[in-house]
């Protein structure tokens, strides 16, 4: 679904990503973890056409993006939920989900993606007249997911969405995560905390300092002591 | 629901101002309704999508020197034919200069249209035979619906059919305005001013619809501009002079760009309170001055804003 081959990113002059290649298959959900400043942002910037990459490839559907612009990228259908949730202030909750669904049409019918996204996130529902300003950190990532959801996409960017979070709600997000892992989207998420990876996730991705250090099976990763040093740290 | 009572009560009073008022205010009305079409466009523009333009004055001189040239050239007297051209040609000139514009936000914006506007302004100004220079170009008397109306005096036309006419253009502006700011479309202009990068993650080709909301925009600024003509009967450089482009930024600010009907407003009390301030003291732009910068330090909701309570903010969680 998803293939990120040998990419280098520069910020600036700053070298962010070094060689890093991961590849997300149809209906597989996938973490890359790492500790903050670790390039897992940068990575997913770039998948959404953010960010040019100074060498190397993105494919989506065996097609190159890299170098395509966001918009484009979003409707070949990537949704992406970014991790300052990026919700549109002066809209309501259910405008900010419902324009996902006129801005990328065909696909499924408006009314059941939406009413999918409330599915996932049943507390939306409540504050379907609410402006961004009056929601929580936590109401905001549910709701940015929600409306990456609504986009009907083939393959879903989560950025961090347990990232500050107060510890009332990460339940609520993290049972929408889990509803969200079996619809069969493929699925990338960026955590810096190994313990909110989700359970159905098969295979993760360790980075550190722009490399990526491991790729493999998340029991395998709690094996290799030079990578519970960084991935067990952030707890 | 008190907003709709509100809506029909100055629609009641527009339509029944040529009978009950003073033939004077209700010629200034004349104004008032082409400024309200052209600032119900400005505003999708400024208030809808976060671009403030500073060159809006060149559609109003496109829409004005539009009827200009038909109805003293080209023998087009018809008001329909001219209001259709004007649009028209609004739409042909904000294509090109819109899709420079856009590329740009903020400031850079402003600026940029502010240039395209005082190019048009020296056109108009130097090519003396075509235009005929500072001193302008006739705007001839126009048929309405296809009646000359040639029979009435000058002032019977305009508080009469000409204010009808014009009144039912703005009626017709605002309703098309207002299906356009509800529709998906409108809500896309709102999340590319709050946030183009993140809308740009939507699918939401930001671009574009700058360039779309800068479009329509012109063609109401150009049929504004039109409908500003038949009441002088003439038209000169001014009305393309940046001062203009000013003038109706001001009406924004003033009526509340946050609010739909907030620029119709402000149109509304500019004309009036200009014409009022004008005839007491001479230095008018001193006193719209103080104007402008309390409004703005202290209600930069406008008067909408001050009308509108704002809702109390959810507490912080």
């Amino acid at each position: 679904m998803l293939t990120v081959d040998a990419l280098d990113v520069f910020i600036q002059a700053s070298h962010i990503l070094r060689s890093v290649s991961l590849d997300v298959g149809p209906r597989e959900v996938v973490c890359l973890v790492g500790r903050n400043g670790a390039g897992k942002t940068t990575t997913l910037r770039t998948i959404m056409g953010y960010l040019r990459p100074h060498a190397g490839r993105v494919e989506f559907r065996g097609q190159p993006i890299h170098g395509r612009r966001t918009h484009e990228i979003a409707q070949l259908g990537v949704g992406w939920a970014p991790e300052d949730s990026g919700i549109f202030a002066d809209l309501t909750v259910a405008e900010n989900i419902e324009i996902a669904t006129w801005t990328r049409s065909g696909g499924r019918p408006a009314a059941e993606r939406i009413a999918l996204a409330y599915r996932v996130f049943p507390m939306l529902r409540r504050y379907a007249a609410r402006k961004g300003p009056e929601l929580s950190g936590g109401e905001r990532k549910m709701l940015s997911i929600a409306r990456a959801l609504a986009l009907d996409p083939e393959m879903l960017l989560l950025d961090e969405p347990f990232e500050g979070l107060s510890p009332a709600i990460i339940p609520a997000v993290s049972a929408g995560i889990a509803a969200i892992t079996e619809l069969g989207h493929s699925i990338l998420i960026a955590e810096s905390n190994i313990h909110h990876v989700p359970e159905s996730t098969r295979r993760l991705y360790v980075i550190e300092r722009g490399t990526i250090v491991f790729a493999g099976a998340a029991q395998d990763a709690w094996r290799d002591p030079s990578l519970t040093r960084i991935i067990g740290s952030a707890a | 629901m008190s907003g709709r009572l509100v809506l029909a009560a100055a629609l009641g009073a527009a339509v029944l101002a040529p009978l009950v008022a003073p033939t004077y205010q209700a010629l200034l009305m004349l104004p008032f309704m082409a400024y309200a079409v052209a600032l119900l466009g400005l505003n999708l523009l400024f208030g809808y999508t976060g671009l403030v333009s500073f060159g809006h004055a060149l559609f109003l001189g496109i829409g004005a020197y539009t009827g200009a040239f038909l109805t003293s050239v080209f023998k087009v007297r018809s008001m329909e034919v001219i209001l259709v051209a004007a649009a028209a040609l609004g739409a042909l000139v904000a294509a090109p200069v819109g899709a420079l514009c856009v590329r740009y936000v903020k400031i850079y914006f402003g600026m940029l249209t502010l240039a395209f506007g005082m190019v048009f302004y020296t056109f108009v100004l130097k090519f003396y035979r075509l235009t005929g220079g500072d001193e302008g170009m006739p705007f001839l008397r126009p048929a309405l619906l296809g009646r000359s109306l040639e029979g009435l005096s000058k002032i019977d036309y305009l508080v009469g059919p000409y204010y009808y006419y014009s009144l039912a253009v703005l009626v017709l502006a605002t309703l098309v305005m207002w299906r356009i700011v509800r529709s998906p479309f409108g809500l896309c202009l709102k999340t590319i001013r709050d946030n183009p990068t993140k809308a740009e993650t939507l699918g939401i080709g930001v671009a574009r619809y700058r360039w779309y909301a800068f479009v329509i925009s012109a063609v109401y600024a150009a049929v504004g501009g039109a409908l500003l003509g038949p009441p002088t009967g003439n038209v000169d450089p001014t009305l393309a002079y940046w001062t203009q482009s000013g003038n109706i930024v001001f009406m924004t600010l003033l009526g509340g760009f946050a609010s739909f009907f907030g620029p119709v407003l402000g149109a509304f009390v500019f004309i009036y309170l200009q014409d009022w301030v004008m005839s007491i003291v001479p230095f008018w732009r001193l006193i719209f001055g103080a104007i402008l910068a309390v409004i703005v330090i202290f209600a930069p909701g406008g008067l909408a804003g001050l009308l509108t309570p704002r809702p109390a903010a959810a507490p912080r969680p």
